[in-house]
C-alpha cells in the first residue's frame, strides 16, 4: 500500500518562542496501526495537531494522500478525524444523537445521509440505545465510544486518538482497545499516543519514541521498546525477560 | 455518571413530541403571557390543562418538584414578601422586636396569584424542553432571529446550542472545585469573600480552559457556520393545536 501521510522537516515554534516540534520526517502507509509514544511534553499531540491543519508548520511540510494539509486544512479535517483525550470537552451535541451528526452537518450533507451516518456510526461503537440521552449521563468509556462515532460519521480514513486510555478503567480500556481494533480491521489508518505501552503494543505495527519535538526510535515495536525507558517511557513488564507482549484483550 | 434531569429532553411519541418546534415556541409566548394576566379561576383552568399534557407526555411530578425545589424556596420568599407588604385587612398581627408585622388577606391573595403564575411558566419551560430536541430548539431560534437585520442568527443559535450543553459540565466541576476546597478545611474560613474568590477563579479558569478545547474539537469536525440545520416541517395538527391554544389562551384570561 501506498504512503498516506508524509511529514517533510516539520517544525512547529509557540507564539512564545518555544520549540514544539523540531525536524520530523516520516510517513506512514494506508492501513498501518503507528503508536507514537514519549513522556509529557515530547511533543505527541503537537504533532498529531499538524496532521488535521489545527496547528500549522513553522518550517516543513505534512501531505495527505498528496495534497498539502496547509493549503486544504478543510479536506484534511475531513480525512483525519481526531479523538481528543479529554473526552468530555470534545462533546458538542446536546444529545448523543446530535453530537455525531456536528460533524457531518458541517460538510453540509442533505438530512437522509446525515441520519444514515449517524445510525452506522452509533451502531459501529454500540451506542445507538443512548442515542436520546444527553452525552453528560454517559460514562467515561462510553464517552470516548462517542467521540469516535463522532468521525466515523465523517468518513475519515486516517483515525487519530491522544491518550485514549487515559482516566479509563480496566473494561473501559478493553472497550476502547476492541473498538479501534476492529477500526483497523476495516481499514482505517490508525495513529495512537501513549505513555503506557503495556496496554496497545501487542497490536501496533510500528512504534515511535519521541523526546523533545523530535523522533528519537522509529521501527518494529519489539525493538524499540528496549530502549523505551531511555526516553521516559515504562517499558511493558514482559518485555524486558524478552516475553512477548499479550493482549490486553486476551 | 451525572443523574437525568427533568429539564432535558426525553423521547417520547406524545402529541407534544411531534408538533413543530416553531408552534411550541409560540405556544409558550402565548400561553405565559395568558397566564401573566390570568387570576385564580383562569390559573385554575390552566394548571388542570398542564397536569394533563404532564399525564399524557409521562413527566413525572416527583422529579420535577425535585429539579424546582430551589426555585419553590424562593417563590416562598416572594409569598412572604408579599403578604407582608401589600396593604389590606390584616389577618395575623405579631409583634417583632417592637415593630407590628401585619399579613393581610390581599397579600396572601396577592402572592398566591403571583407564586401561581411563575410556576406555571417554569412548567411551560419544562415541558418544552423535555418535549423538543436542544437542536430543534437552537433551529427555531435560527429560525425567529433570521428577519432581523445585523442579528448573526446561526451564530447566536449555536451560542445558546453551547451554553445549554456547558451548564451541566460547569455544575459538575463546580461541585468537584467545592468538594476538594471543603477536603482543604475551606469551612474554616468564616469571611465569604474569601471563599468565594477561592471558589469562583479556579471554576472560571476551568471553565475557559474547556472553553479553548471545545473551540479545538469543532475546528477538527470542520464547523462552519453553513452547514445542514434540522428541519423544520408543520401540518394539520400543529394548526389544529395553535386553535386549541389560542381558545384556552381565552379563557385563561376572561375566566
Amino acid at each position: 500500500m501506498g504512503n498516506i501521510l508524509e511529514i517533510k522537516n516539520l517544525k512547529h515554534h509557540f507564539a512564545d518562542g518555544t520549540p514544539g516540534i523540531d525536524g520530523i520526517n516520516m510517513t506512514v502507509r494506508e492501513g498501518e496501526f503507528v503508536l507514537i509514544a514519549g513522556q509529557n511534553g515530547s511533543g505527541k499531540t503537537t504533532l498529531l495537531r499538524h496532521l488535521n491543519g489545527l496547528l500549522l508548520p513553522t518550517a516543513g511540510s505534512v501531505t495527505l494522500a498528496g495534497i498539502s494539509v496547509s493549503e486544504n486544512p478543510a479536506r484534511a479535517r475531513q480525512m483525519v478525524g481526531m479523538v481528543f483525550q479529554d473526552a468530555d470537552s470534545q462533546i458538542v451535541g446536546e444529545t448523543v444523537c446530535d453530537d455525531v451528526a456536528f460533524g457531518p452537518e458541517n460538510l453540509c450533507l442533505d438530512r437522509a445521509e446525515i441520519q444514515k451516518r449517524v445510525s452506522e456510526a452509533l451502531e459501529a461503537v454500540r451506542l445507538t440505545e443512548f442515542a436520546d440521552q444527553s452525552p453528560h449521563l454517559l460514562s467515561g468509556g462510553q464517552k470516548r465510544r462517542l467521540a469516535i462515532a463522532g468521525i466515523l460519521a465523517m468518513k475519515s480514513e486516517v483515525l487519530v486518538f491522544d491518550e485514549p486510555f487515559s482516566n479509563l478503567d480496566y473494561p473501559g480500556v478493553r472497550q476502547i482497545l476492541r473498538q479501534i481494533l476492529s477500526l483497523h480491521q476495516a481499514g482505517h489508518t490508525i495513529l495512537l499516543t501513549t505513555h503506557d505501552l503495556e496496554k496497545v503494543l501487542a497490536h501496533a505495527d510500528r512504534l515511535i519514541i519521541m523526546k523533545d519535538g523530535k523522533i528519537a526510535r522509529d521501527g518494529s515495536p519489539n525493538e524499540v521498546v528496549r530502549d523505551a525507558e531511555m526516553f521516559g517511557v515504562r517499558q511493558p513488564c514482559a518485555s524486558r525477560p524478552g516475553i512477548e507482549i499479550g493482549s490486553w484483550l486476551n | 455518571m451525572a443523574e437525568l434531569t427533568a429539564f432535558s429532553f426525553r423521547t417520547g411519541n406524545s402529541l407534544l413530541h411531534g408538533l413543530d418546534a416553531r408552534f411550541k415556541l409560540v405556544f409558550l409566548a402565548l400561553i405565559s403571557f395568558a397566564g401573566l394576566k390570568a387570576y385564580l379561576p383562569g390559573l385554575f383552568i390552566l394548571t388542570l390543562a398542564l397536569a394533563a399534557v404532564m399525564i399524557h407526555t409521562r413527566l413525572s411530578f416527583l422529579s420535577v418538584l425535585k429539579e424546582i425545589r430551589y426555585f419553590l424556596i424562593l417563590l416562598l420568599f416572594v409569598f412572604a414578601a408579599r403578604a407582608l407588604s401589600t396593604p389590606g385587612v390584616p389577618v395575623l398581627e405579631a409583634d417583632i422586636l417592637g415593630k407590628t408585622m401585619a399579613v393581610t388577606g390581599e397579600g396572601l391573595y396577592h402572592g398566591t396569584l403571583i407564586c401561581w403564575r411563575l410556576i406555571l411558566t417554569v412548567l411551560l419551560g419544562l415541558l418544552l424542553v423535555s418535549s423538543t430536541r436542544p437542536s430543534e430548539i437552537r433551529a427555531v431560534m435560527g429560525w425567529f432571529l433570521a428577519p432581523f437585520p445585523f442579528i448573526p442568527e446561526k451564530r447566536v443559535a449555536t451560542m445558546i446550542g453551547l451554553t445549554v450543553r456547558f451548564i451541566p459540565l460547569i455544575l459538575s466541576q463546580a461541585k468537584e472545585t467545592s468538594d476538594a476546597q471543603r477536603a482543604r478545611g475551606i469551612e474554616n474560613r468564616k469571611n465569604p469573600v474569601y471563599r468565594l474568590t477561592k471558589f469562583a477563579i479556579p471554576l472560571m479558569r476551568r471553565t475557559f480552559e474547556d472553553a479553548d478545547k471545545l473551540v479545538i474539537a469543532m475546528e477538527a469536525r470542520c464547523y462552519t457556520e453553513n452547514r445542514t440545520e434540522p428541519e423544520l416541517s408543520s401540518g394539520r395538527a400543529d394548526w389544529v393545536a395553535l386553535v386549541g391554544v389560542v381558545c384556552l389562551c381565552i379563557l385563561i384570561v376572561v375566566g
